[in-house]
C-alpha cells in the first residue's frame, strides 16, 4: 500500500549508536508505514559522500568518545553538504554527540577540545568548565521531562551526559526543563529546534517514547516532500505512544 | 609467612567460618577486607602457594571460570575459585585468604582460577604475578554504571602491564584485544569452522561495538561474523586482520537451545547449553587446558561430566508448561538469547520482564539495540510484557511488529500469565530484578523450592 517514501540517512550509524539511537528510526518507520509511507535507510559513515539533496530525513545519533573523535575528523567533508541540507530546512534529529558536533566545538571529558562544523551555533564544554555553576565534576544522568512551550507538548526521557551545551543566539531549546537537568544543568533548557533540526541529550530513545515528537518530524518531512496531501489528520488517526 | 600475614589469615578464616555456619551466609567480601586492614600486603605474600589465572570480560566470565576449573581439575590440578559474583579485590582477598592450598594430585602447583571484575585486575595484580590472563569480550554493559569499551579494556591493559611477563590468552574474533600496548606474549582462541567457499563477506550490523581497526581506525570488514563484532575480521585497507588462533572450533555440528555439539582442533565436544555465546566459553576453557598440558580426551569428560554447571539457563515446570527462564541484560546477550530461539524447533511463547533498578541498569534505551525484530523468524505464537517498565518494552515489541501482547504490569500474576500463553513450552527473559521478582513469586507458590 506504500504509495510514498523517505529517504533516510543514519549519520555514521555504525558508530554513532551507543543509546539505542537506531529506534528512532524504528519509530519514524513504525509511524510512516500506518499511513502508507515507506522509509528507505541509508547508512552514510566514514569516508561516504553525504548528498545534500538525495535524503528527506537525517538521524545522528551519539557514541563513545572514541568513535566520536573519528566521526569529528571525517565530518569535515560532510561540512557544505550538511550546512545545505540544514538551511534548505531538511529534517534532522541529532542526539548527544550528534547534537554536540553540529555545534562549534566541544570539549570531551578528558579536557580535549575537539571541533564541531560549526552549521549551528551552539557549543558544549566539559562538566568541570568554571563557568558551571552547579553540579560541577557529574555526569548530568537520570529521568527527564521537558515541555516544549511553542507546541506544548511534553517530552520524556533519560539524560546520561558529561557535556554541558549552550545554544546560540539563532536556537531555541527543544524544551524547558520540567524535572532533570537538560542541556547544561543551569538554564532549564534541553536540547535545541533550529529550523527543522532537533538536537537533544534524551536517550530512551526520543521518538519512541514521545509519539508526539516523531509525528510532528514526520509532517515536516512530508509536507515538504509531498505538500498537496494533508499528512496531518492521516497522522491524527494513528495511535500515539508516549510513555 | 609473618605473624601479621598469619594473623590477616586467622581472623579472615574465622570470619568467614562465623558467616557461614552461624550466620549462614556465604560471603567472601567481609573476611577478605578485615585481612586486608590486618596485612595489606596479605595477597603478596600467600602468592607463592598456587600459580594465579586471572578471568575477566563483559560477558560469560563466570561459566568460562567454572569450566576453566573442571577442566584443569580433570587434568590432575588442584584448584582454588571464587564463588560467582565474588569477582572484586575483597571478595577475591577473602576467597584466597580462607581456602586451604592442597598440593595437585598431578605433583604440579596448584592454581587459583579466579573471575576478575574488569575494573579490578588492575587491583589484583598489583599484588601477585598471574601465570595468565584470559580475556573473553568486551561488550558495552549498563553504560551509565560501566562506562565504554574502550576505557573497560584499558582499565584491563593497567593490569596486565603490572605482570609483562604473565600470557595473555585472548578471544582472536574480538578486535578490541589486538588494541593495547602491553609487551606480554599473547595467544589466541577463535573460530575458524567456515571454509573459504562459503565465506560471506559482510560489515558488523550498526548496533555493534567495537569495529573499528587499530591500526588506522577504518571500518572492519569480516569473512563471516559469528555474533556481534566477533569473527574473521580484515581491514580494506591495510594488512591488519584477524591474528593466527592457537586454539580454533573447526566444526559447528549442532546448536539447540539445550546443548551444542562442535569440534575445538577437530575433537568434538558437547556442552549441556544452548547459545553460540557459551561455545566461546568452552573454546576458553580448552584453551587454557591445552596450555596447561591437559590432554583433549580429559577436556571433553571435564564438559560431559560435569553437565551441572551449565545450570543458569534454568527450565521449570508450571502447571504442564516447560518455562526456560533466561537472563537479559544488554544488547548483545539479548541478541544472543534471540539466536538461541532461532534453533528452538518447538513452537513457543515469550514472556519479556523489564525493570530499570540500579542492577538492572537504569537506562532502559538499550532494548532498542536488541534485534526483537528476528523473533519473526522464530516458531515463536505469542509474546507477553511484563516488569515495572512494562511500558518500554510492549512498545518496543509492538514497534518491532508484534501488536497483539499480553501485559503484565505486576509479577504476582505471573503464573496467570504463563498458563495464559498458548504453548507447552514458555520463554521467561528478564532483567536481574524482574528475574529476583519472579523467581520470588514461583518459590512462593512452590514451582521452585528454596532460596531465591
Ligand atoms: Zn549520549
Amino acid at each position: 500500500m506504500a504509495n510514498y517514501d523517505i529517504s533516510v540517512a543514519h549519520l555514521y550509524g555504525n558508530l554513532m549508536n551507543t543509546y539505542g539511537d537506531y529506534g528512532n528510526i524504528i519509530a519514524l518507520t513504525y509511524y510512516a508505514k500506518q499511513i502508507g509511507v515507506s522509509v528507505d535507510y541509508h547508512l552514510v559513515s566514514l569516508g561516504d559522500e553525504f548528498d545534500a539533496i538525495a535524503y528527506d530525513f537525517v538521524l545522528f545519533g551519539g557514541g563513545q568518545d572514541y568513535e566520536e573523535t573519528i566521526v569529528a575528523n571525517d565530518l569535515k567533508s560532510k561540512t557544505n553538504q550538511l550546512h545545505d541540507y540544514i538551511e534548505n530546512d531538511g529534517a534532522l534529529l541529532a542526539i548527544c554527540g550528534g547534537f554536540q558536533l553540529l555545534g562549534k566545538y566541544m570539549i570531551m571529558a578528558d579536557g580535549t577540545k575537539v571541533d564541531g562544523i560549526g552549521v549551528m551555533d551552539h557549543y558544549t564544554t566539559n562538566m568541570y568548565d568554571d563557568k558551571l555553576t552547579t553540579l560541577t565534576g557529574e555526569r548530568l544522568t537520570g529521568n527527564i521531562v521537558i515541555k516544549n512551550n511553542e507546541t506544548d507538548e511534553t517530552y520524556h526521557g533519560f539524560e546520561n551526559h558529561q557535556g554541558r551545551t549552550f545554544l546560540g543566539e539563532s536556537e531555541r531549546s527543544l524544551g524547558t526543563v520540567i524535572s532533570g537537568n537538560g542541556n547544561n544543568g543551569m538554564d532549564k533548557t534541553e536540547g535545541v529546534i533550529y529550523r527543522n533540526v532537533y538536537g537533544s541529550y534524551f536517550h530512551g530513545p526520543i521518538f519512541t517514547r514521545n509519539g508526539n515528537l516523531a509525528k510532528r518530524v514526520l509532517i515536516t518531512i512530508l509536507n515538504k516532500k509531498y505538500p498537496t496531501i494533508d499528512w496531518h489528520s492521516m497522522l491524527e488517526a494513528v495511535e500515539t505512544e508516549t510513555f | 609467612m609473618t605473624l601479621k600475614s598469619s594473623i590477616a589469615r586467622a581472623t579472615a578464616k574465622t570470619t568467614y567460618w562465623f558467616l557461614r555456619n552461624i550466620l549462614h551466609r556465604g560471603g567472601t567480601s567481609l573476611p577478605g577486607k578485615l585481612a586486608v586492614s590486618i596485612d595489606p600486603d596479605i595477597l603478596k605474600t600467600i602468592q607463592q602457594d598456587f600459580d594465579l589465572i586471572i578471568v575477566t570480560g563483559t560477558n560469560g566470565k563466570t561459566l568460562t571460570t567454572a569450566l576453566i576449573t573442571r577442566v584443569l581439575e580433570s587434568g590432575g590440578y588442584q584448584v582454588i575459585t571464587n564463588p560467582s559474583g565474588s569477582n572484586m579485590i575483597q571478595g577475591i582477598t577473602g576467597t584466597l585468604v580462607t581456602t586451604k592450598v592442597k598440593t595437585s594430585p598431578n605433583g604440579k602447583k596448584p592454581l587459583a582460577v579466579l573471575e576478575v571484575d574488569e575494573a579490578n585486575v588492575e587491583k589484583i595484580t598489583a599484588a601477585i604475578q598471574p601465570k595468565m590472563f584470559v580475556l573473553t569480550n568486551i561488550f558495552r554493559d549498563q553504560m551509565d554504571r560501566y562506562g565504554e569499551i574502550y576505557t573497560t579494556y584499558d582499565k584491563i591493559v593497567t593490569g596486565i602491564k603490572n605482570a609483562p611477563e604473565s600470557l595473555v590468552l585472548a578471544n582472536g574474533d574480538s578486535p578490541i584485544f589486538m588494541r593495547g600496548d602491553f609487551t606480554n606474549p599473547r595467544r589466541y582462541f577463535g573460530f575458524n569452522h567456515v571454509s573459504p567457499a562459503n565465506y560471506q563477506p559482510d560489515v558488523a550490523p550498526i548496533n555493534t561495538d567495537g569495529i573499528l581497526s587499530p591500526t588506522d581506525n577504518s571500518v572492519l570488514h569480516y569473512d563471516f561474523i559469528t555474533y556481534a563484532n566477533l569473527g574473521q575480521y580484515f581491514s580494506t585497507t591495510d594488512k591488519f586482520s584477524r591474528p593466527k588462533l592457537n586454539y580454533q572450533v573447526t566444526s559447528i555440528d549442532d546448536l539447540t537451545p539445550r546443548y551444542s555439539t562442535f569440534s575445538i582442533d577437530n575433537t568434538p565436544l558437547r556442552i549441556e547449553i544452548g547459545g553460540l555465546y557459551n561455545i566461546y566459553n568452552a573454546l576458553a576453557a580448552f584453551s587454557v587446558g591445552r596450555e596447561f598440558g591437559v590432554a583433549p580426551e580429559q577436556i571433553k569428560k571435564a564438559f560431559e561430566s560435569n553437565a551441572q554447571i551449565f545450570g543458569r539457563q534454568e527450565a521449570i515446570n508450571v502447571d504442564g508448561k516447560d518455562v526456560i527462564i533466561v537472563l537479559i541484560k544488554n544488547p548483545v546477550g539479548t541478541n544472543s538469547v534471540i539466536d538461541m530461539m532461532l534453533s528452538e524447533k518447538d513452537e513457543f511463547s515469550l514472556l519479556a520482564l523489564l525493570n530499570a533498578n540500579y542492577a538492572d541498569g537504569i537506562d532502559t534505551s538499550w532494548i532498542w539495540d536488541a534485534e526483537f525484530e528476528k523473533l519473526h523468524d522464530t516458531n515463536i505464537q505469542a509474546v507477553a510484557t511484563g516488569g515495572e517498565r512494562y511500558k518500554d518494552l510492549q512498545v518496543r515489541l509492538k514497534m518491532a511488529g508484534f501488536t497483539e501482547q499480553a501485559v503484565y504490569e505486576d509479577l504476582s500474576k505471573v503464573v496467570t500469565a504463563i498458563k495464559s500463553l498458548p504453548t507447552k513450552k514458555v520463554y521467561i527473559a528478564a532483567t536481574y530484578t524482574a528475574m529476583l521478582q519472579l523467581r520470588e513469586q514461583l518459590s512462593t507458590k512452590g514451582y521452585i523450592k528454596g532460596g531465591f
